[in-house]
């Protein structure tokens, strides 16, 4: 089996700064691995070693992305080998290029039966780009996904949703997103970091791929944080602990959440 | 001159922030403190992602790895304001896969790959230390077997410890340098009994009284060659230093972010105590301190690295950051005033952790002797 990781190389969100007007500040943040990305990365390997398969990275974003600690960062994680698309007219793309893009890498990289993606990304969280490009790809596309296995001529899918657990049979060729917690992501150790260097690189031309070329582009007009809920800030006489359980069940009654 | 890390250290760094993420959380360590354990399942998790084995040569499944990447590593886990989590089990183990037989050589990483503290370093006796000539401990080779007699103590960790690295001596020699021999005696064996010593620091690592009766043992449990236990010893000397200047780094780094966290948020008089200027010549001379410790640190790494004798270089490093370190927690301590001396409040475990590496290890006194005569020697 032919696994795919697409992956964003994106900025590290401890190194964000947060303004008092409530405006995050990402420009001086170091780039890393997307956070909900090894997720992706480390549901691929335990697949691909299961049924004997490849695991290909695959990134796509401005020339910044394609960096020696940014190929190690990666390789590091569990891949095989690694695929990058970095070209200056990608920086600040939007979900649908960057979407678009990655499908037509895929078809580059030929015979892939599943591409893996993390839930969002870390710096625009749309949670997007994963089923646009099942989309453009023509394959089914789900998220949401907690845990995938192979079964005969396939996969076993499990996503959580927010009714509830759901088991399903998906066909390959597909696109899956991962929640952010399907597994916990093994941690890089020396071994991987300095293999990491040793595995391959392919670097696709943009132009090479014939993308077409964006039918609209998006402006953004104007950004807002979200706005706060109302806190009641209620203090419980704890002196019971019985008593106080039961003017909490009563205060979340009142306001409705019970 | 290059103060940048290279891509790999870069990476390791960040793979040990998820492990201390995931693993080491400071209600994690403050239980430890509390009830006075080990981090066991730390330890474990540390061995897992790999970080147990570096500097172990391959052949031992280890990664080879220079004394600069694990300086960074002890400074970063203390920085998360873990005291000894990382670094000197390592040194320890150096010491048996240096000069251990394949059979202890074995046994030890195994343990160490459970997450265990595979020995503890029996070598300070109640009337000696530094002054390792006055060893009293024993060590009588006879048909076969060695017998020990004597007392250890403050020795570390030896109630997690399943074997005791015993440095004793030969009566029959009278030079004391070659005297001494190092063994990996099993805790367990008939005749030792241990002895909890309640102190106020140190928390997750236990200090204990060995006392050593006609302990018996094949002479397999030799460690290495008869008469060589000092020498042996001494190799790790220097980096053990080292790692302590780390971890002093580490924890001296965290009260700080504390402190800085502390009296920004903290308001007297109408403003954030920040914002007084005696607040700010405490946060300034604290920073100028860590500053100057981590430039130590690493010229002291980087001179092991290239081969630079080090002479004095270990000794000066070890004082100046175990005084530094006590000093910038020290004045944490004050800027949090009361609340810092809270159970519970980290700064407080900070504080008495780091006043620990002032005699751990080397007392802040025996690295004058140590850099003294070396200094004089050089300019005689």
């Amino acid at each position: 089996m032919k696994i795919v990781v697409a992956y964003k190389w994106a900025p590290n969100p401890q190194d964000a700064v947060v303004a008092t007007t409530g405006e995050v500040d990402l420009s001086r943040a170091k780039p890393a691995v997307s956070e909900y990305d090894p997720v992706a990365f480390e549901l691929a390997r335990r697949l691909a070693d299961a049924t004997g398969g490849e695991v290909v990275g695959l990134t796509v974003g401005g020339p910044s992305i394609d960096t020696p600690l940014s190929r190690k960062a990666a390789l590091s994680r569990g891949l095989d080998r690694l695929v990058v698309v970095a070209d200056a007219e990608l920086e600040d793309a939007d979900g649908t290029r960057i979407a678009t893009v990655l499908a037509a890498a895929v078809r580059a990289i030929g015979d892939v039966d599943l591409v893996l993606a993390g839930d969002s990304s870390i710096d625009v969280a749309q949670g997007q780009v994963p089923l646009t490009l099942a989309g453009v790809l023509g394959w089914l596309g789900l998220a949401a996904v907690s845990a995938v296995t192979a079964a005969d001529g396939g996969l076993v899918v499990e996503r959580s949703l927010p009714g509830g657990t759901t088991v399903v049979a998906v066909p390959t060729p597909a696109v899956l997103a991962a929640t952010a917690d399907a597994v916990v992501p093994r941690v890089a150790g020396m071994k991987d970091i300095l293999g990491a260097a040793k595995k391959p690189v392919e670097v696709l031309d943009l132009a090479a791929l014939d993308v077409p070329a964006p039918g609209a582009t998006l402006a953004t007009l104007a950004t807002a944080k979200p706005a706060g809920g109302e806190r009641t800030a209620t203090i419980f006489d704890g002196s019971s602990p019985a008593g106080a359980a039961a003017q909490l069940v009563g205060a979340l009654r009142q306001a409705g959440a019970l | 001159m290059d103060f940048g890390l290279t891509d790999e250290q870069q990476l390791l760094l960040e793979s040990l922030d998820e492990v201390l993420e995931r693993e080491c959380p400071e209600s994690y360590i403050a239980e430890l403190d509390l009830n006075h354990q080990p981090p066991t399942s730390f330890r474990k998790a540390m061995h897992e992602a790999g970080f147990m084995s570096l500097g172990f040569p391959e052949e031992y499944g280890g990664t080879p790895v220079d004394a600069m990447t694990l300086v960074l590593l002890a400074a970063r886990t203390a920085r998360q304001g873990l005291n000894n989590g990382y670094g000197l089990e390592l040194l320890q183990a150096m010491d048996i896969i240096e000069f251990g037989s394949e059979e202890q050589k074995a046994e030890v990483l195994g343990l160490l790959a459970a997450g265990d503290v595979p020995f503890a370093l029996g070598f300070t006796e109640p009337g000696a230390g530094s002054d390792n000539a006055a060893m009293a401990t024993t060590a009588v080779h006879h048909d076969g077997v060695v017998t020990f007699n004597g007392t250890k103590t403050l020795i570390t960790n030896a109630l997690q410890s399943r074997y005791l690295l015993l440095m004793a001596k030969d009566p029959s020699v009278a030079d004391p340098r070659q005297a001494i021999s190092m063994y990996l005696v099993p805790m367990d064996a008939p005749g030792i009994t241990v002895n909890r010593l309640e102190k106020i620091m140190w928390n997750i690592s236990d200090s204990c009284e060995i006392f050593l009766d006609d302990v018996t043992l094949p002479e397999s449990c030799l460690v290495g060659v008869k008469g060589n236990g000092f020498k042996q010893l001494m190799r790790n000397f220097e980096m053990e230093r080292l790692v302590i200047a780390s971890q002093c780094l580490g924890l001296a780094e965290c009260a700080f972010e504390d402190a800085a966290s502390y009296a920004a948020q903290r308001v007297q008089f109408g403003k954030p105590i920040g914002q007084f200027q005696l607040i700010q010549q405490k946060l300034t001379d604290m920073a100028i301190k860590i500053e100057n410790m981590r430039n130590f640190v690493y010229k002291t790494a980087w001179m092991l690295d290239q081969g630079v004798p080090l002479k004095s270089q270990g000794a000066l490093c070890k004082r100046y950051c175990a005084m530094a370190a006590f000093e910038v927690v020290d004045e944490a301590m004050q800027i949090f005033g009361g609340v810092g001396v809270t159970v519970g409040t980290r700064v407080s475990r900070l504080w008495r952790d780091v006043r620990g590496h002032r005699f751990g290890g080397g007392t802040d006194e025996i690295m004058v002797h140590i850099a003294g005569r070396q200094i004089v020697k050089d300019h005689s």
